[in-house]
């Protein structure tokens, strides 16, 4: 589906959250890098989309109503194999009816394992007064306890996305650190570029929150996202 | 549009009262003793004469056109009149009058119905709770002023006494080259973005100095403040720094998000000069409008005590400014006025050749050699409220070094006798940035390094 088919489908809907999958599908569109990630709304699809997709995969519950997937016990990681997936779909299944009985479960999400990378956190919110702005933050500990993260009023051109990753407290640990290889920067800031031009089309859009992102020494790859809609 | 504020051909002066200690009279006074040359109305019903001139009862009684209308009566009364001026065709209206929006309850319905009639009417109108415009052309503020200069600053103000107490002083001490001050009060209608497009656009004005609580419109302020500042400095000071509060903590992303942290990304990525206190938007546009703009950062710190050479590194280093070693030439200038066992440095001590040469000499070799110096963008003078220091300001020879070399001087002015540092802040105050202490200057300077670094950079 396209990005205008996805947002057409929600208004019809009266939805205004995302699924992921939704998210990651307007999100690539916009020339956002996300992890492969498809809808299986039975077991014997998650394998067949694991074994065309290659293992090892992630295995996550897709439903607008359920937004703590892990706590939900809705979220299996690094399966291996066509046993393990189907094992995995089980439990997810059981979990989720169980945490959240009257949620409305569309399947499981099927998704290419990302290799581990420096964790960002981007996103966009609207501000009140300045309309919508574009967030950028190292992941993790750094944006829970330390609140680094850097805002700029879109549209923002590459300047402000160079500026924004520039003022980062932690930018440090982009430049590699204790052995890790340095983060890909100029492709993140051409990230930053890339969702403020999409937030700028996109009127409709409300909240962007693309967490964890894995950036690596080349490229970068959004693994979670969530996206909001006006009401 | 906004011309008809600053430059109307016929003015009148609702409230205009007989009584001179009333604001009515002030406004009208300040209006007749500025440069104003067109037709001034007092509407007051009750009076044939205000001041000498002729007085009307409403502003509908006006013979000619009235191309801008001060309104200073009590707020429940300003809504009749508002209705006059739509009546009447006045397009430009100033509120003076308090117990609005600011006052909440009664007073913001008032406002919003100020607001529904300019909408109707098409009258564009500052304030309400302001003060208006001070400026040659015309001034509105109800504290007496005459006088003011044409000069190359704007202040932009949203409190109004605040801009006027500080027009006073700025206007009356002729500190600063005023050109205008406007106080745009609740910003019912004309806001900060009405004011910085027109002055971006405005040739007369070369330094913008603002103060607001508020921003009105921020999707329309982003780009319009950053069209202003790639053409000129806008010195900027955000009142109600707040924590976040109201902001609806949805998600991960938006409940961090704080109005202080958009305000200060807003700040960056237009370009403006973000100022912390009051007297940096005063000082910061003295730097900006007496000095040119460097092109780097490297300074060179001319000073009469060696000792604060120490201090003034950590504080240049912490301001982003670097010290560099002076040119083998500037070296050599610079010998004849060292002892010979101590060699010239940066900072350039001047104890010695002041008590051989007096300062008025050694500041020629001192103050121009680093200044003549290519690897040199900017210079801090630090002077002492001393005797000695005096011959200085009647030779004005600073003046006379900085007015040389296109590169900008400030002075920090730190010890001394009373008698001599109001001396040296009056007299070389009016014409160059002098500071109180060695923190402030410097910080001053490096924000015309960080302004003139990234002008240059877009020029080139």
């Amino acid at each position: 589906m396209t990005a205008n088919a996805v947002l057409a489908q929600a208004k019809k809907e009266n939805r205004s959250v995302l699924t992921e999958i939704e998210a990651k599908q307007i999100l690539a569109e916009a020339g956002i890098s996300c992890t492969d990630t498809q809808l299986a709304p039975v077991k014997e699809k998650a394998v067949a989309i694991a074994e065309e997709m290659g293992y090892p995969v992630v295995l996550k519950i897709s439903s607008v109503d359920i937004t703590h997937k892990s706590d939900a016990g809705g979220v299996k990681v690094n399966l291996k194999s066509k046993e393990e997936v189907e094992k995995a779909f089980d439990e997810i299944t059981t979990s989720c009816k169980t945490a959240y009985p009257n949620a409305h479960i569309e399947g499981i999400s099927v998704q290419s394992m990302a290799k581990p990378g420096l964790e960002i956190i981007m996103g966009m919110i609207k501000d009140a007064n300045f309309g919508p702005v574009v967030m950028f933050g190292l992941g993790g500990v750094l944006v829970e306890v330390l609140k680094d993260v850097s805002f700029r009023i879109v549209p923002i051109e590459k300047a402000d996305a160079i500026e924004m990753i520039d003022e980062i407290k932690g930018k440090k640990l982009l430049e590699g650190y204790r052995g890790q290889p340095p983060a890909d920067v100029p492709y993140l800031q051409d990230m930053l570029v890339k969702l403020s031009n999409f937030v700028h089309n996109t009127p409709q859009v409300k909240e962007i929150d693309m967490n964890p992102l894995f950036a690596y020494e080349d490229g970068a790859v959004v693994v979670d996202a969530r996206i909001i809609l006006e009401d | 549009m906004m011309e008809l504020f600053f430059k109307p051909k016929s003015v009148a002066v609702i409230g205009a009262s007989t009584n001179p200690k009333k604001d009515g009279n002030l406004i009208l006074q300040n209006i007749i003793d500025s440069d104003f040359s067109g037709d001034i109305y007092p509407i007051n019903p009750s009076a044939d004469e205000v001041l000498g001139l002729k007085a009307y009862p409403s502003v509908k009684d006006v013979p000619g056109n009235v191309d801008l209308a001060v309104i200073i009566i009590p707020a429940k009364f300003c809504v009749d009149a508002m209705r006059a001026c739509g009546e009447k065709g006045v397009k430009a209206v100033i509120i003076e009058a308090m117990g609005f929006a600011e006052v909440g309850g009664e007073g913001t319905k008032l406002q919003e119905q100020i607001v529904a009639i300019a909408k109707e009417k098409n009258i564009r109108v500052m304030g309400p709770n302001c003060t208006g415009i001070v400026s040659r052309d015309i001034t509105t503020t109800f504290f007496p002023m005459k006088d003011v200069p044409q000069g190359n600053v704007v202040l932009i103000g949203q409190s109004g006494l605040l801009a006027a107490a500080m027009s006073s002083d700025l206007v009356v001490n002729k500190s600063l080259s005023i050109n205008k001050v406007c106080s745009i009060g609740n910003k019912c209608d004309v806001n900060e973005n009405d004011l910085l497009d027109y002055f971006g656009d405005d040739p007369q004005t070369e330094v913008i100095s603002m103060y607001l609580e508020s921003i009105a419109d921020g999707s329309k302020f982003v780009p319009i403040a950053k069209r202003v500042a790639a053409k000129k400095p806008v010195i900027f000071l955000k009142g109600g720094r707040t924590e976040a509060g109201a902001r609806a903590a949805m998600s991960h992303t938006g409940s961090m998000a704080s109005d202080t942290k958009i305000v200060e990304a807003a700040i960056k990525q237009t370009g403006l000069i973000k100022a912390d206190d009051f007297t940096e938007i005063k000082d910061w546009a003295k730097v900006f409008s007496t000095q040119p703009l460097p092109k780097g950062n490297r300074v060179a710190i001319v000073t009469a005590a060696g000792s604060v050479g120490v201090v003034v590194s950590d504080i240049c280093a912490e301001h982003g400014l670097e010290m560099p070693k002076l040119s083998d030439v500037t070296i050599e200038r610079l010998k004849d006025v060292f002892p010979p066992n101590m060699p010239p440095s940066n900072p350039v001590d001047l104890w010695y050749s002041i008590e051989k040469l007096g300062l008025v000499k050694t500041l020629e070799s001192t103050l121009a050699a680093p200044l003549e110096d290519p690897g040199i963008d900017a210079a801090v003078l630090i002077l002492a409220g001393m005797k000695y220091t005096m011959p200085v300001l009647d030779d004005k020879t600073v003046q006379k070094i900085t007015a040389k070399y296109k590169k900008p001087v400030i002075i920090c002015m730190l010890v001394g006798y009373n008698e001599y540092k109001n001396r040296i802040m009056e007299e070389l105050g009016k014409d160059l940035p002098v500071f109180t202490s060695i923190l402030s200057g410097v910080k001053a300077l490096s924000k015309l390094c960080e302004y003139g670094i990234r002008r240059h950079k877009n020029a080139s």
